[in-house]
């Protein structure tokens, strides 16, 4: 088979007008019911999710959303997501702040300096930093990086930088927000670094060779050329990465101590919306705490929603612009 | 295409030897970052071994857990295994059908607009968080509806693998050649025919490299399992009617103990849930290369 | 014509098989024959690990295969009401309202224990001296520091170290919490009116946990902690835990003889079966004041009855015997309450 019958596209049915075989509706019809079943299913999720919260809506409304109160004493109960929210956007935010310069450093290693007989080995070992799964990277983080912030890093940057409301006091008890923004660097440095190499691979070589032609470094031709051609791609897989952060949930429980206040200090314990779920979600006392369990979850969907849907926007009008199908190879 | 500060003032001679310190600069930063992301990687996977070590021996796969033992009992995490085995399998064999479905009908039948519609859908659906999926398996099947057990818990799960084997079915059905397809059906073999036994047996690779990658992905996965299979005892079962320990949450309850030997024994099965995921992921990394090379070279 | 592939004829045949194999593994496990039927239970982490040395000989003598989730008595009090486990453990007894929804439930208790106040402080001896005014406001935030002057008077002598206390309590709905709250709106007008008591409290300062575990975790884990749990977790853990000045003055431990001191104040459970022992009155001068009786919840009408009358019949009598209950400091039911929780047993029907 000559290279020419590979298409792109992928197939239609190539007679029209021919009989109609019952075997060929048939697989039409479950096919097409698992694809119809597949679309639904988010829709599903949506409406459950809602179906689940509603009690905690129509108690509370709207006004959940920015109230930083969570007492379950009974009688008393009051209940918001304000400083989940909050929680969530911070960590969520650091951690891409931390993991965006690396993660654009290793893709740049990757396709531009890497000796081609390393670059195989080199990528497989980021991408297996994706596989770990995130009670691990809890684990090791209760355990190991917890303790070593706690009695060295924290300290230090409290001395150093303690003027700074980021950098307040370290607390005693070793869970703090710092190692949940660690941990949750640590988890999308993998995605952003492998969508990022895609996109740097993908930059016409005719391109790159012209600047370098012109007489750039190469700091130069990537500043010039590369991030500019995959600014759009790399705005999708901050996004991307961003809506992975928010929406980890364990590993961020096992380290971030369960506090849920509204305050900067970097080195206190907070909370956040994923990790306030999975903490108390066996342990809700009363039908109201649960239903306000499922509200975070919905708020926690919505953000998830709103980011992906963002990036795979971006992704789909920067695949129109630079004229390729998804997922082809350049 | 513009290019960003490549024109006049930008390129100056005079500023070479500055010009070539920026870049060293970079270059270095970027060797620098290489180092540290393979450096994460080893400090995790060492830290997970060598903590683990302790308690890697063949009771933590043979013998049930005792909490709160006042013996010196040998314990383990029997269960555990054998919970992740019998969830992770039903959760494969719920997804990886209505994955190739799906894929099919992306491929072969549905028109421009429905792929693209239901593309998206498959997109969106692999990022909603899997504590969220938690949720809704919980609302829609636990809660009112007779609790946990490990089949809600494999549903849950192949919600998190579908779109995983979706998508690389969908790649590797259109990177069959269509010249397969029309020698086939101009031989007289019906469309359903050339679908199941002709386009689809050559996918096979690219189907088992996205399974397997899926289930990697959902081995670890412990939200959703906190939801739907919990509350559970520590013997050994294989029934998946009931709720069933599996080795992310035993990991987890494990991580939150103050005593050290549960540590040791959640890093130790954290050992051997991390080796088989690596083994899978590097095993479904060899399949892509090999079948892609498979389907390029004809 | 071609036939089917032998690639998707053959994993057809494995996934066949795989689901096969588990579905006969399943009927033929619930068939097998020692362990006929299982029990699900969630609730109080403090009578975990009692429940955990029940499990074996249960499953012994009756092939009840027990499983007991410990999430904390607000959630096993949750859990029994939408039935999705056979019976509920709280140590916090049941509110009227609890009893609405719970629909035909009975409060039944089961087991008589202390809770302890933990300690993580090196360089100090075990059983340091604590009274209950000081520890309201160590939990208050108000006494932040080892070395501060009111722990010093308490324990002359010693010499206390210029450390931060890091107060660790529940963040789950927790019967412990109750007992301790319970106390310390007896002993502590500032903390009845400001906090109250309840199986959770809005906590001023310190780091919350899941579980009796949790909180043992933290203070096993970090300097200067100060928690609150069942005894039986501090033993297990080796923690250090305070001698709590009782109303006599005594200083007294979460021991038997403590437990029993503080169980013989109120012998008569109530309507709806519970006691209250907390800061037992002066002419108990043994009593460890934060004892606490705690209690299983089950339907009245259950289609495990059977099942549950076993394992409830032979918990109230044979668990309690000490080799089940004295290395946990847990007490063995008075006979009073005995002759209540069997009556009450006994009503449970199918």
């Amino acid at each position: 088979m000559s290279a020419a019958d590979l298409s792109a596209e992928p197939t239609r049915r190539p007679f029209t007008g021919r009989r109609v075989r019952f075997g060929d509706v048939s697989l039409q019809v479950v096919a097409g019911a698992a694809a119809f079943g597949a679309t639904l299913l988010v829709g599903l999720i949506v409406w459950k999710v809602v179906e689940g919260s509603r009690l905690s809506l129509s108690t509370f409304g709207l006004g959940f959303i920015t109230r930083a109160e969570w007492n379950p004493t009974v009688g008393h109960e009051v209940y918001g997501a304000g400083s989940f929210i909050f929680g969530t956007l911070l960590t969520s935010s650091l951690a891409l702040l931390l993991a965006t310069p690396l993660a654009l450093g290793v893709a740049l290693f990757l396709t531009e300096l890497a000796p081609r007989v390393v670059q195989a080995p080199i990528t497989a070992l980021v991408e297996t930093l994706a596989a770990v799964p995130s009670v691990l990277i809890g684990l090791w983080g209760i355990y190991v990086l917890g303790p070593t912030l706690r009695s060295q890093i924290e300290p230090w940057l409290h001395s150093a930088f303690g003027f700074i409301p980021l950098f307040g006091n370290p607390s005693s008890a070793g869970a703090s927000v710092f190692t949940a923004v660690i941990v949750l660097a640590i988890m999308i440095l993998p995605i952003v670094s492998s969508i990022s190499r895609e996109l740097f691979r993908g930059v016409p070589p005719e391109l790159k060779e012209g600047a370098l032609a012109l007489g750039t470094t190469r700091w130069e031709m990537v500043r010039g050329v590369v991030f500019p051609y995959a600014r759009g791609g790399i705005a999708a897989a901050l996004i991307l990465g961003l809506g992975r952060a928010m929406g980890e949930a364990i590993a961020v429980t096992q380290v971030i101590g369960g506090t849920p206040t509204i305050q900067w200090n970097l080195f206190a314990s907070g909370d956040t919306l994923a990790s306030k779920i999975a903490a108390s979600y066996q342990g809700a006392p009363s039908n109201l705490f649960s239903s306000s369990l499922v509200y975070l979850g919905l708020i926690l969907l919505v953000l998830s929603l709103l980011a992906n849907i963002t990036a795979q926007w971006i992704v789909r009008s920067v695949a129109r612009k630079h004229g390729v199908t998804r997922g082809g190879r350049a | 295409m513009s290019a960003h500060g490549l024109s006049g003032p930008g390129l100056r001679l005079d500023r070479l030897p500055r010009r070539r310190r920026m870049n060293h600069v970079m270059e270095a930063l970027s060797w620098l970052s290489a180092a540290v992301a393979i450096a994460i990687l080893g400090i995790v996977v060492w830290s997970v071994a060598s903590k683990g070590w302790s308690e890697l021996n063949l009771d933590l796969l043979t013998k049930a857990p005792i909490p709160f033992s006042l013996t010196n009992a040998p314990q383990g995490l029997a269960n555990a295994f054998a919970g992740t085995l019998v969830i992770v399998g039903l959760a494969t064999a719920m997804a990886l059908p209505v994955g190739i479905l799906v894929a099919v009908y992306l491929n072969e039948f549905a028109p421009a607009s429905i792929r693209t519609g239901v593309g998206l859908a498959l997109d969106v659906l692999a990022g909603v968080p899997a504590i969220v999926v938690g949720i809704f398996v919980y609302v829609l099947l636990v809660v009112h509806h007779g609790g946990q057990s490990a089949l809600k818990g494999a549903f849950a799960l192949a919600i998190l693998m579908l779109p995983f084997i979706a998508r690389a079915t969908i790649e590797v059905l259109a990177l069959v050649p269509n010249s397969l397809r029309e020698a086939s059906l101009g031989l007289g073999v019906p469309q359903w025919r050339t679908t199941l036994s002709i386009v689809l047996p050559r996918a096979t690779g690219g189907i088992v490299t996205g399974t397997v990658l899926a289930v990697a992905r959902v081995a670890g996965e412990t939200a959703p399992l906190l939801f739907t299979s919990s509350i559970v005892g520590t013997q050994v079962h294989w029934g998946p009617t009931q709720a069933l320990q599996t080795i992310p949450v035993a990991i987890f309850e494990l991580s939150e103990s103050p005593d050290p030997k549960d540590h040791a024994r959640a890093w130790a099965a954290g050992f051997i849930l991390l080796l088989f995921i690596l083994f899978a992921s590097l095993t479904a990394r060899w399949l892509a290369t090999r079948s892609a090379r498979k389907l390029a070279g004809r | 014509m071609p036939k089917i592939g032998t690639s998707i004829r053959i994993i057809s045949a494995v996934a066949a098989a795989a689901l096969l194999a588990v579905v006969v593994a399943g009927t033929a496990d619930a068939k097998a024959g020692r362990q006929t039927s299982t029990l699900t239970g969630a609730g109080s982490s403090f009578v975990s690990p009692l429940v955990a040395q029940w499990v074996s000989p249960i499953g012994a003598a009756y092939g009840i295969e027990l499983q007991y989730s410990a999430v904390g008595s607000g959630a096993g009090i949750a859990a029994i009401t939408g039935r999705t486990v056979d019976f509920g453990a709280s140590d916090a007894p049941m509110t009227p309202d609890q009893f609405n929804a719970c629909n035909g439930c009975v409060q039944i208790p089961w087991a008589l224990g202390g809770t302890s106040i933990m300690y993580n402080l090196s360089g100090v001896k075990n059983l340091l001296h604590m009274d209950g005014p000081t520890l309201a406001k160590i939990f208050q935030g108000q006494i932040t520091k080892w070395n501060d002057p009111a722990i010093a008077k308490l324990n002359k002598g010693v010499s206390l170290p210029d450390q931060a206390i890091t107060v660790a309590h529940r963040s789950d709905g927790s019967g412990t919490t109750y007992n301790l709250t319970d106390y310390l709106s007896s002993v502590s007008p500032s903390w009845a009116s400001q906090l109250g008591k309840g199986t959770t409290v809005n906590w001023p300062v310190g780091v919350g946990a899941r579980g009796s575990s949790g909180v043992a975790g933290i203070v096993a884990s970090t300097p200067g902690a100060i928690g609150y749990a069942d005894v039986a977790f501090a033993l297990q853990n080796h923690l250090k835990y305070f001698a709590m000045e009782n109303k006599s003055g005594k200083f007294t431990t979460p021991g038997s003889r403590g437990i029993l001191a503080a169980a013989s104040s109120d012998q008569k459970p109530a309507a709806d079966n519970s006691l209250s022992i907390v800061n037992p009155p002066k002419k108990f001068p043994n009593a460890y004041p934060i004892s606490t009786f705690t209690y299983v919840i089950v339907p009245l009408q259950s289609n495990k009855a059977a099942d549950l009358k076993h394992f409830l019949f032979w918990a109230v009598t044979k668990g309690q015997k000490g080799q089940y209950t004295a290395k946990l400091r847990f007490v063995p039911l008075p006979k009073s309450v005995l002759v209540v929780a069997e009556k009450a047993i006994a009503k449970i029907h199918s």
